[in-house]
């Protein structure tokens, strides 16, 4: 079979474009008559709050102030439509949008966001997703703080523990972690002719992100197009929409180009985090280092909105044995609303946050039974036909132990190595 | 607003300037050389990278009055109106050293300055010339190699444009 | 808000702006610091006075037994330049710690020591050679030892009418020597968590006449380390005094941060970076009494 592209050197179609800065990200377009858009963002983390807009409306150039009585359906987010578009009286974190003010120059409407007199009514606030969960918490939410909880249950785990020569109990916590994708947030919005809004934005779905706007703006999809210019990395952090449905509003009753680009300050502030975790570990094994039981009890920390807090957590509890066959398995999991800076998809998306946990456990076993990380890795490593705690049968390629090997040979481990190796 | 002489990409221009105007500003909206990019604004990420004067510099901590008399050159002098690129840029696209291609420009010009003064520049040289530029898609090492072959390309005649390969990679 | 701005060619022309402008100016010389701290509304100066293209306080250069450095001499210029190449290493090796290329060839030293950063990589090698301030105003000019210049966290002596012109500090004598550490936290950009500088001076026997360090980021401006000085004198630098005047300075640190958060990491790193600083001061000596 020829191949036409696996194992050719192809260059990539956009290449030539970036390598002479003429690839336009949504800064990068300039429209006639276009005009500026800056958002006015919460700086507490929970509140009531009402607005004063007297002062700023009148500051010169300013175009509009919308507020979230100028939004049909304000509600968006990607499993649950728990964000506001704009925040009617409540903000849930720092960083909540609360009035998107549009002004003819990029300047003015900084001036009169800065304008804007904000009341706030300062409420209890939760930033631990354990403290979230306890009777009597803050709600960030009407509906209660558990987003998700995950349950994973394999054999008897207390049997395991009870024929256990070594178990490790241990916690430990992940932080939140931000993308810094190098291109903060921008975009802008312009009506076509036909009364299409069209939303350019740097951005990874821009099919869901037609659907939200269509919805919170209450308009059939087909009066939405999005267009996806060259986006300066995502890595999880544009999943959740941030500007798009603010330009889209505003474009929609302005009639005009509106154009808002953050700064790398407002960008932290605007997208979501990695989801920070408490992770609490006990993995009992045999005198000869065979894993026998994992007990395992994870929270995450979802922030103020749910965002893809069910799969992260979900994935992180299917990983929570690490590539290892353990027979006796029991994973608990809980998501929650907190009032931190809310968290989402980010490379690896909870499989990056447990292998810290899963594979130091490793390590202290290791220690306890005076054997080699190494070797306890191989005990027990995932090979073709294992079954993982989900009952997976790994039919396919399952390289773990090469890739170990490989390892160890480049670190001149041989020698220990030929004394685990069947 | 003051009155600024200044030579952008060989062509020389007299502009008017805000007082807080940073040149990055200048570039971008006034002369629409977007090929400059903001990624911080505060001299971390490199995104914004012009040479002024011979040397590299963050135009977003260069007040535009304060390039009164200087030359400035940013991506958008590098290829050719041919369309023939530089041997840096076309290094960059042989070897995959752009992702998402926002650090790309200034990565770029960062890769220029060193080789203009150092053709020989080790993988150690390199690494130091480009520190002051952030790729998040963390293509560094394509990046090093891009600029490595781009040396070997410029040593061997300059305009014979990426055709040179390296024997041991 | 910025109203008005000169960029000048000649010192008298800013001292001049200066004598107008007093407080309500601002001199900007590579912006690496100020620009930011405009940009993010700390600083609201009415003028600003750029001095950046002002080529004759550009100077590095040997006056007679002295070394002198223009107040915009950058930070490329002091890493490349051939006085700092040898026996002076350490003040390249200083320059060439900060920022990344962009940075290093706008900032200048004259923002460095202005800005009073405790953490300002230039500090501590100029306070171990004991460097002197040459301070101009439009009718005056005065002397000033840069450890008396530098008076609190991003505060100096410097009065509103006056500028930084240059620095000096004597050459290095014979059997004498100067070393740099710094700890950041990554390669490139990173700020000091801990610097340090040691000049050394010793006698044909090679015990030590003179010993100066000078710490960056452990405290409130960067600052010379008096008791471990004191300790040195007169000993011979051997493994065990090293030991030992590591100690001296771990117990410094501990008093000096009683209650930071910081305490722990510094009381450790303070030592490392401390014997890295001094070994590279001794090898330099050592070298200077065969030459």
């Amino acid at each position: 079979m020829a191949l036409r592209v696996v194992g050719q050197n192809e260059i990539r179609v956009d290449g030539k474009a970036k390598v002479t800065g003429k690839a336009l990200y949504p800064e990068d377009i300039y429209m006639d008559n276009m005009v500026f858009g800056k958002t006015l963002r919460s700086n507490r983390p929970h509140a009531h709050f009402t607005l004063n807009l007297e002062q700023a409306s009148q500051m010169p150039g300013v175009l509009r102030i919308f507020t979230a009585s100028d939004v049909p359906h304000n509600a968006h987010g990607v499993l649950f439509k728990d964000h506001e578009v704009i925040c009617r009286d409540k903000v849930r974190r720092v960083g909540d949008p609360m009035a998107f003010v549009v002004a003819e120059t990029e300047k003015e409407a900084t001036a009169a966001r800065d304008a804007i007199q904000v009341s706030y009514e300062d409420l209890p606030a939760v930033f631990d997703p354990e403290e979230a969960l306890k009777p009597g918490a803050p709600l960030v939410h009407e509906q209660g703080n558990l987003v998700y909880r995950f349950k994973l249950r394999r054999g008897d785990v207390a049997a395991g523990f009870q024929e256990s020569h070594a178990i490790v109990e241990q916690e430990y916590r992940t932080p939140m972690v931000d993308h810094a994708f190098l291109q903060p947030e921008s975009g802008l919005a312009y009506m076509e002719e036909d009364e299409r809004v069209v939303v350019c934005a740097a951005t990874q779905y821009p099919h869901f992100d037609q659907l939200e706007i269509a919805e919170a703006l209450a308009l059939p999809t087909e009066q939405v197009k999005v267009v996806n210019p060259a986006v300066g990395g995502a890595f999880g952090g544009r999943e959740d929409v941030t500007m798009q449905i603010h330009l889209a509003l505003a474009a929609q009753h302005l009639k005009r180009p509106v154009k808002t680009t953050y700064s790398r300050e407002e960008s932290f502030y605007a997208h979501s985090k990695r989801h920070a975790m408490v992770m609490r570990l006990k993995t009992g094994a045999d005198r000869e280092g065979n894993l026998l039981a994992t007990q395992v009890t994870i929270y995450s920390d979802t922030g103020a909105y749910a965002s893809w807090a069910i799969n992260v957590l979900r994935k992180a509890g299917v990983h929570a044995t690490g590539p290892y066959v353990i027979p006796h398995v029991h994973v608990d999991g809980y998501s929650a609303y907190t009032n931190n800076p809310y968290a989402g998809a980010m490379r690896g998306f909870g499989a990056t946050q447990i292998p810290i946990a899963h594979e130091m456990q490793m390590d202290a076993l290791a220690e306890l039974l005076g054997i080699s990380p190494l070797e306890i890795r191989l005990k027990n490593a995932f090979v073709p036909g294992s079954v993982t705690a989900t009952g997976q049968t790994l039919s396919e390629s399952v390289p773990l132990v090469e890739c170990l090997e490989a390892v160890a040979e480049k670190l001149g481990l041989k020698q220990s190595l030929r004394e685990v190796s069947p | 607003m003051k009155t600024i002489q200044l030579t952008v990409n060989g062509k020389e221009m007299t502009l008017t300037v805000e007082a807080d105007q940073r040149l990055l500003d200048v570039l971008r909206n006034n002369l629409k050389l977007t090929g400059t990019k903001e990624g911080c604004g505060e001299g971390e990420c490199g995104a914004c990278t012009v040479i002024m004067d011979g040397a590299i510099v963050n135009s977003c901590l260069v007040m535009a009055f304060q390039a009164d008399g200087k030359s400035i050159q940013t991506i958008e002098a590098l290829d050719s109106e041919d369309g023939s690129l530089h041997p840096i840029q076309q290094a960059f696209l042989e070897e995959g050293a752009v992702q998402c291609g926002f650090c790309t420009p200034g990565m770029v010009l960062s890769a220029k300055a060193l080789l203009d003064k150092n053709p020989t520049p080790s993988k150690a040289d390199i690494q130091e010339g480009i520190s002051g530029n952030l790729c998040r898609c963390t293509g560094y090492h394509k990046i090093v190699e891009a600029v490595e072959k781009a040396a070997d390309t410029m040593k061997e005649g300059g305009e014979s444009h990426g055709t040179a390969r390296r024997g041991t990679k | 808000m910025v109203q008005k701005v000169y960029q000048v060619h000649e010192i008298q022309q800013a001292l001049e702006l200066l004598h107008q402008h007093t407080h309500q100016a601002k001199l900007l010389a590579g912006g690496t610091d100020l620009i930011i701290k405009m940009r993010e509304g700390h600083v609201n100066p009415a003028v600003l006075i750029d001095i950046s293209s002002m080529d004759k306080t550009r100077i590095i250069e040997v006056q007679g037994q002295e070394i002198h450095i223009g107040s915009t001499a950058t930070f490329s210029e002091i890493q490349e330049h051939p006085l700092f190449q040898k026996d002076l290493g350490a003040i390249a090796a200083a320059a060439r710690s900060v920022g990344s290329p962009q940075i290093r060839n706008r900032a200048t030293i004259g923002g460095n020591i202005c800005n009073a950063s405790p953490a300002a990589d230039l500090l501590p090698p100029l306070l171990a050679m004991e460097a002197m301030t040459v301070l101009r105003s439009k009718e005056t000019s005065r002397l000033l030892p840069l450890s008396d210049f530098l008076v609190g966290k991003e505060k100096t002596a410097l009065k509103s009418e006056e500028m930084l012109e240059r620095v000096w500090f004597r050459k290095l004598e014979d059997r004498s020597g100067l070393g740099f550490s710094k700890l950041g936290i990554r390669n490139a950009l990173a700020i000091a968590r801990l610097s340090m500088a040691v000049y050394l001076k010793l006698d044909a026997t090679g015990r030590c006449l003179e010993a100066r360090v000078a710490s960056g980021a452990l405290g409130l401006t960067a600052q010379r380390e008096n008791e471990v000085e004191a300790f040195l004198q007169q000993q011979v630098i051997d493994e065990t005094i090293i030991d030992q005047a590591a100690q001296v300075l771990e117990k410094t640190t501990a008093q000096r941060l009683a209650g930071r958060s910081t305490l722990p990491f510094k009381r450790q790193a303070v030592q490392g970076v401390f014997r890295d600083a001094l070994s590279q001061a001794l090898k330099t000596s050592l070298r200077r009494e065969q030459s």
